[in-house]
C-alpha cells in the first residue's frame, strides 16, 4: 500500500490550459502584424517592439520587488502589453518616449492596481494615452512605409503633402474630408487595396489588415478569444459608418474604409479582447464591443481626433464592471425564492 | 411534455474531461473480496442517522436489520454477512471525518455472495400494492445509490401536495473512470426494467424516461431490448443524451430530457419529477420481488495506479484497504485514492474508510496525473469567463470564490452560492489554476456551520 497519499479538494484533474498559454497564443497571433510592421517600417519595428517589451518586463520586475511579491513576469502579460503598445505607436517615436510610455503602462496601468487581473484599464492603452497627452506632436507625426515610391494618399488631396516622408495618414485625410464636407467620395479600389496590404501611413502594427486578420483568426480557432467582441466592434463600426456615408457620401467615407484604417481591427481582435478589462458574460461582451465600435466612430467622425480606438477602449473599460452587474446571469433554477 | 427522444438532448454549460472508461468498461461484474470484517456506518443517507438495534457481542445473520430510526427521512441498515458484532465505534468517513459504525466480524471469512435475481415468468407489477412495495423499499434500506443517499421510500411516496408525473431513471454516469452503472445496465437489464416498473407503480408517474449518455451505445441497446422483453415495462422511453459532464446531475438531466428547470433551492418533486439512479432501481427490484435488503453494491475500482481495475460486487462496509488489496494493490507512485470519480470525488488518507451505500467507485491516481494540477501555482484571475461558460447552474464561479476568499459572504449569497452543485467544472477549466470549486465548497460549509446545519 502506498505510504504518502495526497489529500486535496476536488476536482483532481485539470485541463492543463494556463494563463501563460493564453498570453503565448496572443503573442503568436501578433506575429503576422509584427512581421508586416518590419516589412513596411524596416528597422523602426524591432527597435520599438524590443524596447517596449524590455521596458515593460523590467518595470514589472521592479514593481514586484517593491511590492515584495513573487516575480510575475513569467505569465507573459507584460510581453503582450509591450507588443500591443509598440504596435500602436507611430514608427518614428523616439526611443526615450517609448521607454517612458512602456514604464507608465505597466506601473500605472497595471501594477498600481494590484497586478494582473486587478487593473481596470487596458495597460497598453493607458500608456498610449499618457504619451498622447504628454508628447502630442511626436505622437501625431506619421511616417509613410518605406515601400511606397511615391505617396499614394496624397494623390487624392495634394495639399496634404508636408514632406516627402512624413505625411498624413488615411484617417487624417478622412477627417479633412469631414471638415471640408468634400473629398470622401474619391475613396476607391486602389486606396482600399493599399489599406488592406498596409502601404499606408499609420501606427506601427495597424496598417496591414491581412496580417491582423490572420492573427485574429488564429486566436479564434485556438479558442483564446471568443468571436463576440471582435464581431460587435466591427459590426457596430460598420453600421455607424454606413449610416453616415448613406446620409452624405461626399462628407463621410465608405464603411469599408473605416474598417480597414486605423487601429480598429487591431483593437477589435487584440486590444478589446483583453480578458481582464472586458466583461465576463456573452451579452456583456456584445454590449462592450458595440460600445467600442460606436465610440470609435463617434470620435473619428464628430470628434477632434482622427483616431478613436484608444479612447473608446478606455471609456468602455471604465464601464465594464457596470456591464457585468447589468448582465449578472440568472441561475438555472431562477432566482432563489425557496429556502 | 412533448420530448423528442431521438434528438441530441443536452443542458447549457458543462465540459468534457477525458472519459478514461476503457480501463473498466469491458470488465464484467465480478464478486468482490471475502471480508473478515465489515463496518456498517449508521449514517449512510441524508436524514436522521440510525440507532443501533444490536449490541456488542450479538450474533447477526446476513440480511438482518442492525440499525433503524423512527424519523420520517431515514433508512435502516443491514448486515451483509453472518457474524458477531465486534464493536460499535467510530470509523473514518470521507465527509464527516469520523462517524459511528457497527463493526461486524464475519463468522466465515471466505464466503462471498453472488449477485442473483429470480424473476417469475408471470411477473406483474400490479400484484404489488404501492403501500406494500413502499414498505419493502423502506425496510430494505434503499437510498439513492448514485451518491445523493436520499431515502428512496420517502422520494417515491406519492404526495398530494407535489404530485409526480414523470419518473426519470439516471443511467448517465458522466464522471470519468466510473463504469458501475454501465455494467449493471448491460448485465442486470431485466432487474432494472422490473425496478422501473415497480417505481412507476409506487410513485404514480405516468411517463418514464431512462437517460443514458450517448458514449454508451451498448447500454442503450441493452436497455431498449430489456424494455421490450420485460412484461410490465411498456412505455419506458430510453432517452440518449449528449455526453457531457455533468449530464448525470439530476437538474441537468431534467433540463436535457424535459427542458424544465428545477427551482433554485428546490427539489424535482416540486415540478412533478422523480429521478432515480439505475443502481437504486435495481435494488428496488431485488427488495420488492426477492425480499432482499441492500447489503451489497457494485463498485468500480479503477485508475492507472491499481493493478487489477474492474467492477466488483462488494459487501457494504468493506474497507477500502481490503478492496484495493483484492484488486492487486495500488502502485508505488500512487498520489491519490479517491472515493468517487476524479471530478467530484473526495480524496482520502485513511484506508480503513468503509464502502457505504453511496460509494460507486474508488479511483486511484498516479503522481503524474495529479501533479499538473497540484504543483502549479494559483495565479490571479484574469476574468476570462471560462468558468461562466462551463457552469451547469449558470453561476459566476469566480465572483463567488473570490467573495469567499475575502470573507464577503453577503456578496457570495448575492451571486447565489447556494445554487452551486459542486461539480468542479469551473476549477477544471480555470487557466489560472484557481481552486474555484474548493473555495465555493468552503464557503458553503461556513454558511452551513453559521446556520447550525452542520457541526462546527
Amino acid at each position: 500500500m502506498p505510504k504518502d497519499l495526497t489529500v486535496s479538494c476536488a476536482p483532481h484533474i485539470g485541463r492543463g490550459i494556463s494563463t501563460r498559454r493564453i498570453m503565448a497564443d496572443v503573442i503568436i497571433g501578433l506575429v503576422p502584424a509584427m512581421a508586416a510592421a518590419w516589412y513596411y517600417f524596416r528597422i523602426r519595428a524591432p527597435i520599438l517592439i524590443i524596447t517596449c517589451i524590455a521596458a515593460s518586463v523590467a518595470t514589472e520586475c521592479f514593481c514586484n520587488l517593491l511590492r515584495k511579491k513573487p516575480n510575475s513576469i513569467w505569465d507573459f502579460s507584460a510581453v503582450v502589453t509591450g507588443i500591443i503598445l509598440a504596435l500602436s505607436l507611430p514608427p518614428d517615436l523616439p526611443v526615450w518616449a517609448v521607454v517612458i510610455g512602456s514604464c507608465f503602462s505597466i506601473a500605472v496601468g497595471k501594477m498600481v492596481f494590484g497586478g494582473l487581473g486587478a487593473n481596470i484599464f487596458n495597460p497598453a492603452m493607458v500608456g498610449r494615452a499618457f504619451l498622447t497627452a504628454s508628447f502630442g506632436v511626436l505622437m501625431t507625426t506619421w511616417t509613410v512605409p518605406v515601400t511606397i515610391p511615391d505617396v499614394k494618399m496624397s494623390r487624392i488631396a495634394p495639399e496634404n503633402i508636408v514632406d516627402a516622408r512624413t505625411q498624413a495618414t488615411p484617417l487624417a485625410w478622412s477627417k479633412l474630408a469631414v471638415k471640408n464636407r468634400y473629398g470622401a467620395q474619391i475613396y476607391g479600389r486602389q486606396q482600399f487595396i493599399a489599406a488592406v496590404t498596409g502601404e499606408v501611413g499609420g501606427c506601427l502594427g495597424e496598417t496591414c489588415v491581412i496580417a491582423i486578420l490572420v492573427g485574429g483568426v488564429y486566436l479564434l480557432v485556438r479558442g483564446t478569444i471568443s468571436f463576440h467582441i471582435p464581431a460587435a466592434v466591427i459590426l457596430s463600426a460598420f453600421v455607424f459608418a454606413a449610416i453616415c456615408c448613406l446620409s452624405n457620401s461626399y462628407r463621410y467615407v465608405q464603411p469599408l474604409f473605416h474598417l480597414t484604417s486605423g487601429g480598429l481591427l487591431l483593437g477589435a481582435f487584440f486590444i478589446a479582447t483583453d480578458p481582464v478589462t472586458s466583461p465576463l458574460t456573452v451579452k456583456g461582451k456584445w454590449l462592450y464591443g458595440a460600445g467600442i465600435g460606436t465610440l470609435t466612430m463617434l470620435i473619428r467622425v464628430f470628434g477632434e481626433y482622427p483616431e478613436g480606438v484608444m479612447y473608446a477602449v478606455l471609456l468602455m473599460n471604465s464601464v465594464t464592471p457596470l456591464i457585468d452587474r447589468l448582465f449578472k446571469p440568472v441561475p438555472m433554477g431562477g432566482k432563489p425564492g425557496i429556502r | 411534455m412533448r420530448v423528442d427522444t431521438k434528438a441530441r438532448l443536452t443542458f447549457p454549460g458543462g465540459t468534457h474531461p477525458p472519459e478514461s472508461k476503457d480501463l473498466t468498461r469491458n470488465r464484467e461484474i465480478q464478486v468482490g473480496p471475502a471480508v473478515k470484517e465489515v463496518a456498517i456506518m449508521l449514517s449512510q443517507h441524508t436524514g436522521a442517522a440510525c440507532s443501533p438495534l444490536v449490541g456488542q457481542g450479538d450474533a447477526v445473520k446476513a440480511g438482518q436489520k442492525i440499525g433503524d430510526s423512527d424519523a420520517h427521512i431515514s433508512a435502516p441498515v443491514h448486515s451483509p454477512v453472518d457474524g458477531k458484532v465486534k464493536e460499535i465505534g467510530l470509523r473514518p468517513h470521507a465527509i464527516l471525518g469520523r462517524s459511528p459504525a457497527i463493526v461486524i466480524e464475519a463468522s466465515d471469512p471466505n464466503s462471498v455472495r453472488h449477485p442473483s435475481f429470480e424473476l417469475r415468468a408471470d411477473f406483474n407489477e400490479g400484484s404489488y400494492s404501492p403501500e406494500s412495495a413502499l414498505w419493502r423499499v423502506r425496510d430494505a434500506g434503499i437510498v439513492g445509490m448514485g451518491g445523493g443517499g436520499f431515502p428512496t421510500s420517502v422520494k417515491l411516496r406519492a404526495d398530494s401536495k407535489t404530485p409526480r408525473e414523470v419518473l426519470i431513471v439516471n443511467g448517465c454516469e458522466c464522471e470519468p473512470y466510473i463504469t458501475c452503472d454501465y455494467r449493471i445496465m448491460l448485465e442486470w437489464a431485466s432487474r432494472i426494467t422490473v425496478g422501473i416498473a415497480l417505481a412507476r407503480r409506487v410513485s404514480g408517474c405516468s411517463r418514464v424516461f431512462l437517460g443514458i449518455e450517448d458514449n454508451k451505445p451498448e447500454a442503450i441497446n441493452a436497455m431498449n431490448a430489456a424494455v421490450k422483453a420485460t412484461a410490465g415495462a411498456e412505455g419506458i422511453e430510453v432517452a440518449p443524451v449528449r455526453t457531457k459532464y455533468p449530464q448525470g446531475g439530476e437538474r441537468q438531466l431534467i433540463k436535457a430530457i424535459l427542458n424544465k428547470k428545477v427551482p433554485s433551492g428546490g427539489i424535482p418533486p416540486m415540478i412533478g419529477v422523480v429521478v432515480l439512479n439505475v443502481a437504486t432501481v435495481a435494488a428496488i427490484a431485488e427488495a420488492v420481488v426477492c425480499g432482499r435488503p441492500l447489503t451489497h453494491r457494485v463498485v468500480t475500482v479503477t485508475g492507472e495506479a491499481v493493478a487489477k481495475p474492474g467492477n466488483y460486487y462488494v459487501p457494504i462496509g468493506t474497507s477500502i484497504e481490503d478492496l484495493i488489496g483484492f484488486c492487486g494493490g495500488a502502485a508505488e507512485n500512487t498520489a491519490k485514492i479517491i472515493v468517487g470519480g476524479p471530478m467530484m470525488g473526495i480524496a482520502i488518507a485513511d484506508l480503513k474508510t468503509p464502502i457505504t451505500k453511496t460509494t460507486g467507485a474508488i479511483t486511484v491516481l498516479t503522481e503524474e496525473q495529479v501533479v499538473r494540477k497540484l504543483e502549479r501555482q494559483q495565479t490571479p484571475c484574469i476574468h476570462c469567463g471560462r468558468c461562466l461558460e462551463v457552469c451547469p447552474e449558470q453561476l459566476v464561479p469566480t465572483k463567488i470564490a473570490h467573495a469567499v476568499k475575502n470573507n464577503l459572504f453577503d456578496v457570495a449569497e448575492r451571486y447565489h452560492i447556494r445554487a452551486c452543485m459542486e461539480c468542479g467544472c469551473c476549477s477544471y477549466v480555470c487557466p489560472a489554476n484557481i481552486e474555484l470549486a474548493g473555495y465555493i465548497k468552503t464557503g458553503k460549509i461556513f454558511l452551513a456551520r453559521q446556520e447550525k446545519r452542520m457541526p462546527a
